[in-house]
């Protein structure tokens, strides 16, 4: 009896579909045994975690919450991921977005017409995340320095950079010392929806999403872009300037990135304070990853992950687990997609001797 | 000058955890598999060393429970990338969220809790040498247990036929697999062989470094120890020296703030990263430069019979 495997000649959507559906049980079969290790009933568990998230009001409303910054880290993640550059930055370059447009609040708060002060802390946390992603990228198209490890340690670096600042300079006095800046005025705050923690954020996602994937496929940009990603040598012989492309995809990914900082701050917490992101940058690999880089797909990833995140919260809150379970949990998703994803692009054949024998006998 | 000892005895000791993780990462890419993971499987090191040695006191236990962990960890890396075909740059990645929720998870209620540091040894006779002797000469067993591994290790990959072997994996897997060696065998023992080191990396921190829990012990470090296998040529011999160089980088942290410099301590924070980034960008430009292909030619390669890549 031999196993081998072969290539599909096409993949089915369904085929990834049923893949995907394969690997989610997995992960529920997976977390049972980290359950019972925590010394947690996991039937009552998923009952718990399944009631809190989808039966009650409040569940809907943190999904949708906490599915905003995912989007945002995700499509920066998945631009980038779409000319094959990793931005594994998206943590630091949300950190750095948060500080550019604390600065400028900080600054300018009173000072400007209506509607204009929300806006320029938008643009500012654009800058501030595109200039933090423009330093890989740079250093990638200029030097050919390996951005993964450039873009991750940036993320300690701009950590360290934000801790600066709130234990030092920006720590509001009036606060008994905590670590956190002065609370914004309400033209730096994002509207909510109705009655809920729902913010605005979740609206310029979406614009996002369909700029991107405009700009992708109906633009000439976006050809240039994917080409680079399907075969560097073509795009080179094809006179697309690669490295500028590469500086500027980076900086757009990293700005992009900067807007799950603004529409953190700006919808939720209206200052700077310590774990804003709890983990929304590294996160954004896996939401590109699940969505195959895809704008559109990145929508539907960023939700399943959202309900990763909430399940978390409750399980921190029923049963006192920590939240880098939620760390657990994204490994375990990613290694479970990534070995399953053989199966889409390959079909298990089984071949025995025995049986090949009896056929070329039958054949004489 | 006793500042100055005591600031390389220091540095060799920050540099220990990243010597062991980078001789780990140099056997894994020498077989031609790259592992991002190195964060997370120290972190499994250093969670499953404290716990041991906190129930058994036992150094050796702590050490050994801590490379057969990180050995088994990597296993999942091997199995997904190796044998399941997978990008070995997303199953890297996975393996470090993996390894930081592990260590996260379990090392919640540990939070706290301390074992007693390894001692010094010294070595009779080598420690009188002047500088070198207390610096290299006088740390505890591990420290010399890397001297040993770094020794191993060249002799292994480049003295043996074991390591021409795991070499040619990441040149050619190709004309490995028509001599009718087993790619896949050579490199899963590399990437798991590799693990447990980085494992034994991580295990440094709780057992000699920091010797309580704190969650995210090794702050970044197996990153570090990516970028350094790099700078080290994939060599262990220059992973010796690259180790120990930022080894000073993160000792001069500590020590700077101890002086009192008038300097932010969370700038001093970034001297390690920032040092990263350059030292990596300037070996980049001298390869480019030079036009040296130290790289392994199939570094990354996913390699199937039967199938061209």
């Amino acid at each position: 009896m031999r196993f081998f495997l072969e290539k599909r000649v096409n993949t089915s959507s369904w085929g990834r579909v049923l893949v995907l559906s394969v690997a989610f049980l997995l992960v529920l079969f997976i977390s049972w045994f980290f359950f019972l290790a925590a010394g947690i009933e996991p039937i009552t568990a998923f009952q718990i975690v399944g009631e809190e998230i989808f039966l009650t009001k409040y569940g809907w409303q943190d999904l949708l919450v906490k599915m905003t910054p995912l989007m945002f880290t995700g499509l920066a993640v998945a631009l980038a991921a779409q000319m094959r550059q990793w931005n594994i930055g998206a943590e630091g370059q949300f950190h750095i977005g948060t500080v550019a447009m604390t600065w400028f609040a900080l600054h300018y708060d009173g000072k400007l017409p209506d509607g204009m002060l929300i806006v320029m802390l938008l643009i500012m946390a654009m800058i501030g995340g595109g200039l933090w992603g423009c330093i890989p990228g740079f250093l990638k198209a200029r030097f050919g320095v390996n951005e993964i490890i450039t873009s991750l340690l940036f993320n300690y670096i701009a950590a360290a950079w934000v801790d600066h600042l709130l234990f030092g300079a920006w720590r509001d006095p009036g606060t008994n010392n905590f670590p956190i800046t002065k609370e914004f005025s309400e033209a730096a705050q994002l509207p909510l929806y109705g009655n809920t923690s729902i913010h605005a954020g979740l609206i310029l996602a979406f614009i996002v999403v369909v700029i991107i994937a405009w700009v992708l496929w109906k633009t000439r940009l976006g050809f240039q872009i994917r080409l680079i990603g399907d075969n560097p040598d073509a795009a080179r012989y094809a006179g697309v300037k690669i490295r500028t492309l590469t500086i500027l995809v980076f900086a757009a990914s990293g700005a992009i990135a900067g807007l799950a900082g603004f529409s953190e701050v700006a919808g939720i917490h209206y200052r700077l304070q310590q774990n804003i992101s709890i983990g929304y940058g590294y996160t954004g690999i896996i939401v590109a990853w699940l969505a195959r880089n895809h704008p559109l797909g990145v929508v539907l990833s960023a939700f399943f992950m959202s309900i990763v995140f909430v399940s978390a919260e409750v399980l921190q809150i029923e049963y006192g687990l920590p939240i880098s379970v939620v760390y657990l949990y994204q490994g375990i998703i990613l290694f479970t997609v990534l070995g399953s994803e053989i199966f889409t692009e390959y079909r298990l054949r089984i071949t025995s001797i025995w049986l090949k024998q009896r056929l070329t006998k039958t054949g004489n | 000058m006793e500042f100055f000892i005591q600031f390389l005895i220091a540095a060799v000791g920050m540099g220990t955890p990243l010597l062991f993780a980078t001789l780990g990462g140099v056997i894994g890419e020498r077989a031609g598999v790259i592992n991002l993971g190195m964060e997370g499987l120290m972190l499994v090191g250093a969670l499953v060393a404290f716990v041991v040695m906190l129930n058994t006191g036992n150094y050796f236990y702590a050490v050994a429970a801590a490379a057969i962990a990180s050995g088994i960890v990597s296993m999942i890396h091997g199995v997904v990338c190796l044998m399941l075909r997978a990008s070995q740059i997303a199953s890297g990645l996975a393996l470090t969220f993996f390894g930081t929720g592990l260590s996260g998870f379990f090392g919640d209620k540990l939070t706290g809790a301390t074992v007693e540091p390894l001692i010094r040894i010294p070595i009779p006779g080598l420690n009188a040498i002047p500088v070198l002797g207390p610096v290299l000469f006088n740390q505890d067993i591990l420290v010399y247990f890397s001297y040993f591994c770094v020794v191993l290790l060249w002799w292994m990959l480049f003295k043996t036929r074991l390591g021409l072997n795991i070499r040619s994996m990441g040149e050619s897997p190709e004309v490995c697999d028509s001599l009718g060696l087993s790619v896949l065998g050579y490199r899963f023992f590399a990437v798991v062989g590799g693990g447990m080191m980085i494992g034994i990396g991580g295990a440094y921190f709780p057992l000699a470094l920091t010797p309580f829990w704190v969650d995210g012990i090794t702050a970044g470090r197996g990153w570090i120890a990516v970028a350094l296998v790099i700078f080290a040529f994939w060599d262990p011999i220059k992973a010796l020296g690259g180790a120990y160089l930022f080894g000073i980088a993160l000792a001069l942290e500590l020590r700077l703030q101890i002086l009192g410099v008038d300097i932010s301590p969370y700038f001093l924070k970034m001297i390690p990263y920032v040092l990263t980034i350059l030292v990596l960008t300037l070996v980049t430009i001298r390869h480019n430069r030079l036009g040296i292909q130290v790289m392994p030619a199939a570094l990354g390669n996913v390699f199937f019979r039967g199938e061209k890549n």
